[in-house]
């Protein structure tokens, strides 16, 4: 058994402190790193992102710099001296088998410069894990790198000692010390891990992987001649190299670090070779501090099946994928005409001085469809749009709650203090108009001067009036919980958030009033300035669970608090059932769905009490 | 002409579109107004309003495939008197007007739903006395009118902070 106890409000606040203080923290004084050191073309000072040609410099901000010292990994050590990044390699693992992962420090070459970067195990991304669906892996973290760090099994409904947020779940892995993640993965599709430490800064040096979960199904989806992953990630560089982050509090906290460079599987001249004819089943993940994507597929037919934790009801014919950070999609596609054609991220930007929306396309993979068709024709078999009965059936257990009232509501909104005047200025006039999606940095001075010190990013529920940290959320496993968010247009500079929850998966029943007609499970969905959308989440595992925007530099200024989901009268560490297609907390058991939206607790079918989760300091 | 709009552009009634089996509700930050041009007899003292949301999506955002917004939209009247002859047709345009669609026409409770696939749009209410589904732009007269919220968002060459910036310098 892994009792929750019921906390007191005055250990929650505590709880919530650590949770605020660890993630800005770094463990070691790396003002002392910097001295008098270099990082590749650049020197560790500060230097202005790069903006447009055309654009001009707001007034009373020249010179102005980030009021946070500059940060990047490894100053002071060549970075020719450590080993160069390797791509992902795949690794599967069986039930019960551990993989040793190690944080450390990489090079990559990137736009000529030769950089220090962050990996896991010298891979940028980091491996790919395969494991079988209701298998149990266990990954040993070992970190090697001078910040500490934590890894995020992203999506998956994991035992909450393992979900890898520092200061509610965990301490923190400190340099030189280990951690043991034992990883049960009930849902078959595409998940991905990543560090909960600062991955602001983390994430975008290169610490992600893929985490893939292998359906038993052999039909789970249609046949495709092979599969190819999609990882998505822009880094924000200029003549000199990386930009720097921030040190004491992430820099860009208005809409987050946008990149200039687009990297696909960590790289920025991303190639596939494809036949005529051939269905390629993409597995893509945002894994962008701040960039939503919409991935066109130069012209192929792209058929969608299914996102974060479980296939669409129907499959559907789309036209691109615009995929919010840590979202995932997978899709096939099928390239039918020989020649040369890119995948893109194809986008109306914004150029707010101008105030105009323009179009703008960033080539992510250079693709080259040869003229020789492969030998099994599946063309017939890609026309057909499957509904999926494994994923309606699991829904439907749940439909009957849809009309359920709203058990809680957010709001997202901002405050900001000490910004400079100009700035203030500037985006109180720019708000005659807020777009509901930002797709480009379109002010990256203002943004870039903008910290996590002076900009606050809210989850309010305006029942209790409690924002971020001290909201306080209880539910018993099996609940179902409808919570309603609205993104409040009307703040100083609302932006569109993707909101993530840890450790259960939820529907978005409706945006805007209208349902949605088409469901899949999902733990991380955008919601637009000035939408509002309501979810359905089945409370199936106990613990204590983070929600937040992903944003990383909106989740490291405030935008996240925590709920507690305490055990079943049956259930221990393990969550509840929640039998569907390829969806099983437990093994075989029964929906625990009953009425009222409330649920009995679930068993967990293995019953095993796991408890590996023990910090080893070397 | 270039026809951007899909086939769902045609105006259909409220309850009978795909988009709209609930009780919509847009966000009202992004309703826009209908303004009349009193050039119509009976239609001088109309009002209205555009309302705007994302068409239904898996991914919560609709694009098209070129990132444009896949919008729908919800047009409403008050004191809009249908004249005794002719259809009251609905438009939308660019800003620059170098691109117009025909949507459809107003129902017979003078409202009107339809999708767009601009950021930025015009919506031009007309009078024909001679309706032809496939013209490609309005010939009679324009009753009412409105452009989207992201019509607001303008240059800000020459104002508030960047009033010192020559406006010409930018193109404009």
């Amino acid at each position: 058994m892994s009792p929750l106890a019921r906390r007191s409000g005055g250990q929650r606040a505590l709880l919530s402190a650590a949770l605020l203080a660890v993630s800005a923290l770094w463990g070691v004084p790396l003002a002392g790193q910097h001295e008098g050191m270099h990082h590749g073309g650049g020197d560790g000072e500060w230097r202005m992102p790069p903006m447009a040609a055309d654009m001009p410099m707001l007034p009373g901000l020249e010179g102005a710099l980030p009021p946070v010292d500059p940060f990047l990994a490894a100053a002071g050590v060549d970075p020719m001296s450590l080993p160069e990044a390797r791509p992902s390699e795949a690794v599967t693992l069986g039930d019960g088998d551990t993989l040793a992962v190690t944080v450390s420090l990489v090079r990559r070459t990137l736009q000529g410069h030769t950089l220090a970067m962050y990996g896991y195990n010298g891979q940028h991304p980091g491996p790919l894990i395969r494991a079988d669906r209701g298998s149990t892996v266990v990954v040993r973290v070992t970190n090697d790198i001078q910040l500490p760090t934590t890894v995020h099994w992203h999506g998956i409904r994991i035992d909450n000692r393992f979900d890898g947020v520092p200061g509610l779940t965990q301490d923190p892995i400190g340099p030189g010390e280990s951690f043991t993640y034992e990883i049960r993965v009930p849902d078959a599709g595409m998940f991905w891990y990543h560090p909960h430490v600062r991955e602001d800064v983390q994430q975008d040096l290169g610490l992600y992987g893929n985490l893939l979960v292998v359906p038993s199904d052999p039909e789970y989806y249609g046949p495709a001649h092979r599969e190819e992953l999609l990882v998505l990630d822009d880094l924000l560089m200029d003549a000199d190299g990386l930009i720097p982050w921030g040190e004491q509090a992430p820099t860009h906290a208005l809409m987050g670090r946008f990149g200039n460079v687009m990297l696909v599987n960590g790289s920025p001249e991303a190639a596939l070779t494809v036949r005529r004819g051939e269905v390629i089943r993409f597995y893509l993940t945002n894994v962008a501090n701040s960039r939503t994507f919409n991935v066109a597929f130069g012209g192929a037919r792209v058929k969608l099946l299914a996102s974060d934790v479980s296939k669409f009801e129907r499959e559907a014919w789309v036209a691109s994928v615009p995929i919010a950070p840590a979202e995932r999609y997978v899709v096939d596609a099928r390239f039918e005409e020989p020649g040369q054609v890119a995948i893109t991220n194809t986008i109306q930007a914004i150029n707010h001085f101008r105030g105009e929306f323009f179009p703008h396309v960033d080539t992510l993979v250079r693709v080259v469809v040869e003229d020789d068709a492969p030998e099994a024709d599946l063309g017939a078999e890609f026309e057909v749009l499957r509904e999926n009965g494994d994923v309606v059936a699991d829904v439907d257990r749940f439909r009957p709650f849809f009309d359920r009232p709203v058990d809680h509501e957010l709001v997202t909104t901002v405050r900001v203090r000490d910004l400079p005047l100009p700035i203030v200025r500037s985006m109180e006039i720019d708000t005659l108009y807020v777009p509901p999606m930002e797709w480009n940095d379109a002010m990256p001075m203002m943004n870039w001067l903008s910290t996590a010190e002076q900009v606050t990013w809210i989850l309010q529920d305006p029942e209790s009036g409690a924002e971020n940290g001290d909201i306080h959320w209880e539910f018993e496993q099996g609940d179902l919980v409808k919570i309603r968010v609205f993104n409040d247009p009307e703040s100083f500079h609302p932006m569109n958030h993707p909101i993530h929850i840890h450790g259960q998966r939820y529907l978005v029943l409706t945006r805007d009033g209208v349902p949605n007609d088409n469901l899949a499970w999902k733990d991380t969905a955008i919601l637009p300035v000035g939408s509002t959308m309501d979810l359905l989440v089945e409370m199936s595992n106990p613990g204590d669970w983070m929600v937040h925007c992903h944003i990383a530099e909106h989740l490291h200024a405030g935008m996240m608090f925590h709920f507690t989901v305490h055990p079943g009268d049956e259930g221990d560490e393990g969550g509840s059932d929640a039998a569907g297609g390829e969806s099983a907390v437990g093994d075989g058991g029964q929906s625990a769905v009953d009425d009222g939206g409330q649920s009995e607790a679930g068993a967990r079918g293995d019953g095993e009490d796991v408890d590996r989760g023990t910090e080893e300091r070397t | 002409m270039i026809g951007l709009l899909t086939l769902a552009l045609a105006a259909v009634p409220a309850a009978d579109s795909p988009t709209c089996v609930a009780d919509p509700e847009p966000p009202t930050y992004y309703d826009f107004p209908l303004v009349s041009t009193r050039r119509v007899p009976g239609t001088g003292p109309a009002t209205g309003v555009g309302r705007v949301t994302f068409a239904a999506s898996p991914f919560g955002v609709a694009l098209a495939a070129d990132g444009s917004y896949l919008l729908d939209v919800w047009l409403s009247f008050e004191r809009l008197r249908l004249p005794p002859e002719g259809e009251l047709v609905v438009w939308f345009t660019t800003p620059a007007l170098d691109r117009v669609v025909r949507a459809g026409t107003l129902d017979e409770t003078l409202r009107f739903s339809g999708q767009v696939r601009w950021n930025k749009f015009l919506v031009v209410v007309t009078l024909e006395t001679d309706p032809d589904p496939s013209a490609e732009v309005w010939r009679g007269p324009i009753v009412i009118r409105g452009m989207s919220r992201s019509g607001m968002m303008h240059t800000m060459a020459g104002h508030g902070p960047f009033e010192k910036e020559n406006c010409a310098s930018f193109g404009y």
